[in-house]
């Protein structure tokens, strides 16, 4: 895909966290993850399948999600993810501390405010 | 740490259940694009463009699948099992390269193994008894300057004395060396068996525990224990050995046990294959464990008044003290001798290893910049760096398994090459090569570490790609990077083969020296017959009878010139020492440093004409003078210029009758030290020896000697040599020294010289072309092969600069470790050095005459028309 300049490529790390911000409202497969990030950031997030997939199987690996294949409300078979308990902590930490960094971040980048 | 174990697991499964998680993302995958092509269809597109549009949004599956694969599982041995079948192809590929690399590594690793196995059989290793550590020799010794009195066997009574001082040493284990025992196994001689004679306990108080059956015990009549060795051979290893009999010097003995695989007995240069046990009361060798929280130095003093008390020595006789030897690692009288040798060679054999190495290191490079296109291409689609390196290190690996394995087959075979030279009468089966924890770990760690030796720097050079290289249509073959790596790499081959020619060339040199050095008689056609006049159970007063009859019947023989008889054999370092025999009267005369003692010799008629032995002044003995107890005199050059400097000592009359030629009959390298020889007493006590002088060919009178010996009694004959024989044996250590040196030096210059053709060869090759060009201008042969070897020479030059400067640090530096090894030259020798470089600079000419004609039999007109 030719690179577009007004998306943004996801930081190391930060995926994940909006994987698991995502599975907070609900279960939800890798499809509709992808276009959950894409739509709340108006287009700027773009997820690419390549690192979708293998950032759920990380996360499912470290046991903060877990998957069953379930029947869409479109009657289509998919593997749906869904937030584990472990997982709902690991999200309240690492939303912390991202926005630790992002504030820290904003704070060298305009320090005359 | 949970996280990690629970990552670890799941990866774990991943990699083995790799077909079930293959197939789940692949169904995964699929519902995905089924859910985006629906997307794009209710957006309006046709099915076939829905379809076109997802799978250009979600990517190539196979390329996701691929990306999925190595995150989920452990890539790395999935790597490490592909750069497997990689390197076993590529080695397959190219069969010259891996079967020269294999073979060179199984040489240098071979070696190292080899000598490993003895230094560790003769010097490391722990006999295989309970508490080794606290095991003892315990021997006498004479204090006395100069002087080399010992007892190393106890009679019975001391045995016993010793035995009962349960506080000094708690166990005791007695015995002795049977010497040619005639061993018969149900009724069939049995030829040269070792057998020791030892006390009941001696099992029980080494702790050494028969594999079947039972110790002797002290009140067995008769009981015997066959060796591991033994009993395979000769009893099929059945069980039902347990109960047979042997006999022994005609006595039967009972088998009750048979000894561990690796028990040999205490002395490690003999497997005995029987020991025997009885009531019988015989002189025994001692060796003894300490008792708990007694060391070594407090049991000797114990030991040595307990004995002094209980035996007090005779007047006038040295007095013995105790000794208390360690003996875990076994006795032996190999070891000391032998320990600096084996020293020496495990030097020069890890210089040839490191010469292995770097040639097979050139030889890898070679190989990796044929295959640097591949390489390119490789790194141009995105593998790591690392990845290629460890791709190559599996393929060091395995040639260094290859090599490691052929060099336990050169191990085996060089370690009975070298017993071999060792002067024992068999090459004993307990320091033979055998594969065991302890080599099979050496072998392994050599060849791990020349791996990487050999392995590392190749491949840190073969990944180091500069992908514009991918632009040009040939490929470029080489960096100057890689060519300079090359040359450092054959430059240290000739540095270090420098170095193993200068150590090979000061052995070869002392072995030289050794054989040509003039003993002061003449050896040839000259035998040693060794005679045991007192095993053979003559007394006092009827030695002087059955000697007289030896030399007549000898001296009978058609084709013996002359015979005498010597108490102590040549070329066996048995000569006496003697001190203050001259009448105390003529003493006061004779300017005498106080309490030196000198060699001595009791020597029977026609001693000097039989051997050779120049008269300067006086007289030898005549025959009148062996019928009179009167002893006179003859002594050796060097005595009478050491004690009488200005002064003719025949003429002081004091029992001196003549001056002979200085000799070395105690050994080749002993000094012409001061001598005296005395006329053998009419009644000697013993004679260990007669020398034969041959009219012709010795060994035609071998046989009729042996026959009219055995005549006067089969018992008195020990064995027969040529003097020859007798000094080789007494140079077998340098013998063994400068072979086995001078053979790792050929095979290191067989490997420089293949480094060097390769980069003649290599430089003749790549500047085909040019010289084409100066050849087509008129340039003369000379100029061309000189233009193509330049570089080699130079390379060349640079490595034998080194190896000079190394070999001169190298001698320095072990010059403590090899001047005691030397003879005739020291270990700073400016000709062997030079000598060195000479053999270095032929076979680096002969390595580049091959390549030379190539570079003049190029075809001006070819070379051109080829770029």
């Amino acid at each position: 895909m030719p690179p577009d300049k007004s998306r943004i490529e996801l930081l190391q790390g930060t995926l994940d966290l909006l994987i698991l911000r995502t599975l907070l409202f609900g279960p939800s497969h890798g499809h509709a993850i992808a276009k959950h990030i894409r739509r709340l950031s108006e287009e700027v997030l773009q997820v690419e399948t390549g690192s979708l997939y293998p950032a759920l199987h990380r996360l499912e690996a470290q046991g903060w999600i877990s998957s069953a294949w379930e029947i869409s409300d479109k009657g289509k078979r998919a593997k749906y993810y869904r937030l584990t308990k472990t997982g709902k902590k690991q999200l309240v930490a690492e939303q912390s501390k991202w926005e630790q960094l992002s504030a820290a971040m904003a704070r060298v980048l305009r320090p005359a405010e | 740490m949970m996280q990690w174990i629970r990552l670890f697991v799941s990866r774990m499964w991943a990699t083995l259940s790799r077909t079930r998680v293959d197939r789940e993302f692949e169904e995964e995958l699929s519902s995905h694009l089924q859910l985006l092509i629906d997307e794009y269809e209710r957006q309006g597109l046709s099915r076939s463009d829905a379809r076109r549009e997802a799978i250009r949004r979600l990517g190539q599956p196979r390329f996701l699948r691929e990306q999925h694969l190595d995150q989920s599982s452990f890539a790395a041995i999935d790597s490490v099992a592909q750069d497997l079948r990689y390197a076993l192809r590529m080695l397959r590929k190219s069969p010259a390269f891996t079967a020269i690399a294999t073979l060179s590594l199984a040489i240098g690793i071979g070696a190292n193994t080899a000598l490993f196995s003895l230094v560790d059989h003769l010097l490391l290793r722990s006999l295989p008894v309970r508490e080794p550590d606290r095991l003892v020799k315990v021997q006498q010794a004479a204090v006395g300057p100069g002087l080399q009195k010992r007892r190393l066997e106890f009679p019975p009574p001391m045995v016993d004395a010793i035995r009962a001082e349960t506080r000094i040493v708690s166990e005791v284990a007695g015995f002795t060396r049977l010497d040619r025992p005639a061993v018969t196994i149900d009724g069939v001689p049995e030829a040269s068996r070792e057998v020791e004679r030892v006390s009941g306990d001696f099992f029980r108080s080494l702790g050494v525990v028969p594999i079947l059956g039972r110790a002797p015990e002290e009140s067995d009549e008769g009981a015997a224990v066959v060796s591991f060795g033994l009993w395979r051979a000769r009893f099929d290893s059945r069980a039902d050995v347990i109960g047979r009999r042997v006999s022994v010097n005609g006595e039967s003995y009972t088998i009750v046990g048979v000894a561990p695989r690796r028990f040999f007995g205490v002395s490690i240069e003999h497997s005995t294959d029987l020991w025997i046990s009885s009531l019988a009361a015989v002189p025994l060798a001692i060796v003894a464990r300490l008792a708990p929280g007694v060391t070594a130095p407090q049991a000797e003093a114990a030991l040595q008044s307990v004995i002094s008390n209980a035996f007090p020595p005779p007047p006038n006789d040295f007095p013995l003290r105790m000794e208390l030897l360690p003996a875990g690692r076994g006795t032996s009288l190999l070891r000391e001798q032998y320990e600096r040798p084996l020293l020496a060679l495990t030097a020069l054999v890890t210089v040839l290893l490191l010469i292995t190495c770097t040639n097979v290191g050139s030889l890898l490079m070679v190989r990796n910049t044929a295959r640097r296109r591949e390489l390119t291409v490789r790194v141009a689609l995105g593998a790591r760096r690392t990845r290629l390196i460890s791709h190559y290190l599996v393929e060091s690996l395995l040639l260094a398994v290859a090599g490691g394995t052929l060099a336990l087959v050169f191990a085996r075979w060089g370690v009975s090459t070298l017993l071999a030279t060792l002067p024992l009468a068999a090459a004993p089966e307990s320091l033979a090569f055998e594969i065991d924890g302890r080599t099979l770990g050496f072998t392994a760690g050599v060849s791990l570490l020349s791996a990487l030796l050999f392995g590392l720097a190749p491949a840190w050079r073969a990944t180091h790609i500069d992908l514009t290289a991918l632009r040009s249509i040939q490929g470029s073959t080489s960096t100057p990077n890689t060519r300079r790596l090359g040359r450092v790499l054959v430059a240290s081959q000739v540095a270090l083969s420098v170095v193993l020619l200068v150590g090979a060339g000061l052995f070869l040199q002392t072995l030289r020296n050794l054989t040509r050095s003039d003993v002061g008689f003449n050896p040839e056609r000259l035998m040693q017959v060794s005679i045991d006049t007192r095993s053979a159970g003559y007394g006092e007063g009827q030695v002087g009878a059955v000697y007289r009859l030896l030399l007549e019947r000898v001296g009978g023989i058609p084709g013996v010139a002359s015979v005498t008889g010597i108490r102590n054999p040549v070329m066996r370092h048995s000569l006496s020492r003697c001190m203050m025999q001259f009448a105390s009267a003529t003493l006061a005369s004779v300017r005498m440093a106080s309490d030196e003692p000198w060699q001595c010799a009791d020597v029977g008629p026609s001693f000097f004409e039989t051997m050779g032995i120049p008269v300067l002044q006086g007289r030898a003995f005549t025959a009148a003078d062996f019928d009179q107890d009167r002893r006179f005199i003859v002594v050796n050059e060097a005595f009478a210029k050491r004690y009488f400097p200005n002064q003719d000592p025949i003429a002081l009359q004091i029992g001196i009758i003549g001056i002979v030629g200085n000799t070395k009959l105690a050994g080749v390298r002993a000094e012409r030290a001061p001598m005296t020889y005395q006329q053998t007493r009419r009644e000697p006590d013993r004679i260990n020896a007669l020398e034969v002088r041959a009219a012709g060919d010795p060994r035609a009178v071998v046989d009729a000697i042996r026959a009219e010996v055995q005549r006067v009694n089969p018992r008195l004959f020990l064995e027969i040599r040529t003097m020859r024989q007798e000094i080789d044996r007494d140079i077998a250590k340098e013998r063994m020294v400068a072979a086995a040196s001078a053979f790792f030096s050929l095979l290191g210059l067989l490997l420089v010289s293949i480094g060097i053709f390769g980069v003649a060869s290599y430089t003749v090759a790549q500047r085909t072309t040019e010289l084409g060009i100066r050849m087509a201008l008129g340039a003369s042969r000379r100029a061309v092969i000189g233009a193509s070897l330049r570089d080699t020479m130079l390379v060349f030059g640079a490595g034998l600069a080194a190896g000079i400067v190394a070999a001169i640090a190298a001698v320095r530096f072990t010059a403590s470790l090899i001047s005691d090894l030397l003879f005739g030259l020291t270990a700073t020798d400016v000709t062997n050095l030079v000598g060195a470089v000479l053999v270095m600079v032929a076979v680096a000419c002969a390595a580049c005459v091959l390549p030379a004609r190539r570079a003049t039999r190029i075809d001006p007109l070819g070379a051109i028309r080829c770029e």
